[in-house]
């Protein structure tokens, strides 16, 4: 029974999910940070693309601590797009936090905690260490389990190298691991001693004709030589705000699988900066600063602008990026309006870049780029109405309509999509303007219309007109931008 | 060719002593994070266990790593037992479920003693007779080898006495034996290393001797 659910879970995690920014792979630029025009599913917004470039280098250099950059501009112009191009440009090796501004806002921890521990978690810290590794190939493996089905079961494994062999009993932690890579005679692993992490590193070439037919992935290597436990220098990538979670002693390292951290102290953080200071003078770690991004920054409020001035100025900060779709707004938390909902003295501390909206040609390319991503194939004149649409329309909408035409067009056994289905879904399901246009055409049916009206002569006759209006404002843009 | 460097080594940590019946513990604490204990017999002034605490950096306690003389015996498997040191039977493993791997109870096991004149390993459960075995000095390795000819055990033995006084390890000194299921190495002591041992146990008599917690008791009860 539980061999079956595990087998499941396996299949799951194989499958990637298309999320909307799973088509892009890179910022798209040449080695000389010259944005090419249609390139790792990024396209258009040239100036914009080239500026993260330079950003994405100076983080690389990692000389700079505590830079604020923000992208500005309309909704649907490709701000959450460079964002994720930066990240996937940066690779994995380079902590990038993503965050939304209203993510901050929870009952169980202060905005500012919030925050801190979302810019340690963009510092990664690099450390040497030696563990105790076993390496060598699988001679034999048993695994007993009770007849029962539940209860201890028991293993035993034994390994070899070219010069040596040995027995080991296996732990029940590791059994499973065993059992998830599917480890069998004739493999090459290693095993973390201390961690009981279980590594495949292929099959041995001894074995290579053990089967008439491999997969593709089968990797062949060499039995390892000499002894079986080796020590080997590993290298651990870890962030601050782990190594804080770590050291809090309320919670001990549980709490890192929890995520129930709560508040860390700041004499905490301060040891730690030291002492992590201190192990990057003796050679024994290496300082990896990464990038925050903030997403929907006007969504922050005025102290946590304030305590961000205060934050990128320690030399432990790592380069911010925020984002906002926000002309000139309300701060939050204030009455005071402000370019992009952010105070001047923060915005001083920027550089901006701003995103500009799409052509349709570039438009037509992202779609494209989109179907591709959906494995949709699209009739050219399909594809051409899907721009339009787009273009009258919004991006977003217009790339919800590939997966529904998709879906519209294999129920009618067809492969291509052409444009009769995307008329059947412009037409099944609505956008933004035509159902607003027609719940000002039938706002009397609804429910509560009246008391609605009534509720807003009292505003506007309150004298509070001018907030409300921006609030109301505030409410339409959201939805476009998830 | 010399000793200074180990002997300054030593000279340099912080040193504490303590008498235990017939042993004399000390306790060493390096300026590098680096913690040594060892036990002398009182009566031969011969090192019985030297064991090594190694700052670790992530966290957690670091264990203690013991280059020389037997592992405490222990009666049920601890959770991160490395080598075999005591009967571990069927009951046992099934009270001890968090180890993640050892090495199961008759593979074979290394100790390490020093005497007066030679360093000795013992490699226990080792049932292969002594033609089986190869035993070489590495220079290059500063290392003794240890290969079968059934490919059954291979082991790389660093000796860090001799690399402490500088001294690569030589083939003339080795000798080996079999019996009861044991293979014992025995290297031949060098003069230099014999002078450096002399040398450091000079360097201890200056350290201060906290009195015998037993004595003391017992001196205690009396009244």
């Amino acid at each position: 029974m539980g061999e079956t659910e595990k087998i499941e879970v396996r299949d799951i995690t194989r499958i990637e999910r298309i999320g909307a920014h799973s088509h892009i792979r890179g910022l798209g630029l040449d080695d000389v940070l010259e944005a090419r025009a249609v390139s790792q599913g990024m396209v258009g917004q040239k100036d914009a693309r080239r500026a993260a470039g330079v950003v994405v280098q100076m983080v690389r250099e990692g000389k700079i601590a505590g830079r604020c950059i923000l992208l500005a501009g309309e909704p649907s112009t490709g701000k959450t797009a460079i964002a994720v191009g930066m990240a996937q440009a940066l690779g994995t090796e380079t902590p990038f936090t993503s965050m939304s501004g209203s993510e901050i806002y929870s009952l169980e921890m202060s905005k500012t905690e919030a925050l801190s521990q979302a810019l340690r978690k963009s510092i990664g810290v690099r450390i040497k260490e030696e563990t105790e590794i076993i390496e060598g190939e699988v001679v034999e493996i048993q695994i007993e389990r009770p007849a029962t089905g539940t209860g201890q079961k028991v293993g035993k494994v034994t390994l070899k190298t070219t010069e040596m062999e040995t027995n080991y009993d296996l732990g029940n932690k590791i059994i499973e691991c065993f059992m998830k890579e599917k480890i069998q005679a004739g493999d090459v692993i290693t095993i973390d001693k201390a961690s009981g992490k279980v590594n495949k590193l292929g099959r041995s070439f001894t074995r290579a004709r053990d089967y008439d037919a491999t997969g593709a992935q089968t990797r062949f290597v060499q039995c390892p030589e000499g002894e079986l436990q080796k020590r080997k220098e590993v290298v651990h990538t870890v962030t601050l705000h782990e190594i804080d979670v770590i050291n809090s002693r309320t919670h001990g390292f549980l709490a890192l699988f929890s995520g129930d951290t709560g508040e860390i102290k700041q004499e905490v953080r301060d040891q730690i900066n030291n002492k992590v200071l201190e192990w990057r003078e003796e050679g024994k770690a290496e300082i990896n600063p990464g990038v925050l991004f903030i997403d929907e920054v006007h969504m922050l409020d005025i102290e946590c602008f304030s305590f961000l001035n205060r934050a990128l100025e320690s030399d432990m900060a790592p380069v911010v990026v925020m984002a906002t779709n926000r002309g000139i707004t309300r701060i939050r938390g204030t009455n005071y309006r402000s370019p992009h909902g952010i105070p001047i003295d923060l915005l001083d501390r920027m550089i901006i870049i701003r995103t500009v909206p799409y052509s349709e040609k570039e438009v037509k390319e992202i779609l494209k780029i989109r179907c591709e991503e959906e494995d949709c194939i699209m009739h050219p004149d399909a594809l051409t109405i899907l721009t339009r649409i787009a273009t009258d329309t919004s991006l977003r909408y217009a790339i919800q309509l590939i997966t529904t035409a998709n879906l519209v067009c294999r129920r009618r056994k067809a492969t291509e999509v052409n444009t009769e289905d995307v008329k059947k879904v412009y037409s099944l399901f609505l956008d933004e303007n035509r159902s607003s246009k027609i719940l000002k055409e039938y706002q009397d049916d609804y429910m509560f219309s009246e008391i609605n009206e009534h509720e807003e002569e009292v505003a506007t006759a309150g004298g509070g007109g001018a907030k409300r209006r921006i609030d109301t404002g505030d409410g339409d843009a959201q939805p476009m931008e998830h | 060719m010399s000793y200074q460097n180990w002997l300054d080594y030593l000279q340099s940590a912080e040193k504490n002593s303590m008498m235990s019946g017939k042993l004399r513990k000390v306790h060493y604490k390096f300026p590098d994070g680096r913690q040594m204990a060892e036990e002398y017999n009182m009566d031969t002034g011969i090192v019985q266990r030297r064991a090594w605490r190694k700052s670790k950096q992530l966290m957690g306690e670091p264990e203690w790593e013991i280059e020389l003389g037997e592992e405490p015996r222990q009666l049920s498997w601890g959770s991160k037992s490395t080598a075999g040191g005591g009967g571990g039977d069927a009951d046992n493993n099934m009270s001890a479920p968090e180890f993640t791997v050892r090495e199961s109870n008759c593979t074979p096991l290394l100790t390490k003693r020093v005497t007066k004149k030679n360093i000795e390993w013992r490699i226990r459960n080792l049932p292969y007779s002594l033609e089986v075995y190869s035993v070489t000095a590495e220079p290059e390795l500063h290392a003794i080898v240890v290969r079968t000819s059934n490919k059954k055990y291979y082991k790389v033995i660093p000796v860090p006495d001799l690399d402490r006084c500088g001294m690569p390890p030589i083939q003339g000194n080795i000798s080996i034996h079999h019996q009861f299921n044991t293979l014992i190495i025995t290297y031949q002591k060098p003069d230099i290393l014999c002078e450096m041992e002399a040398q450091v146990l000079l360097l201890l008599k200056n350290v201060e001797t906290e009195t015998d917690m037993d004595d003391l008791l017992k001196g205690l009860l009396a009244k």
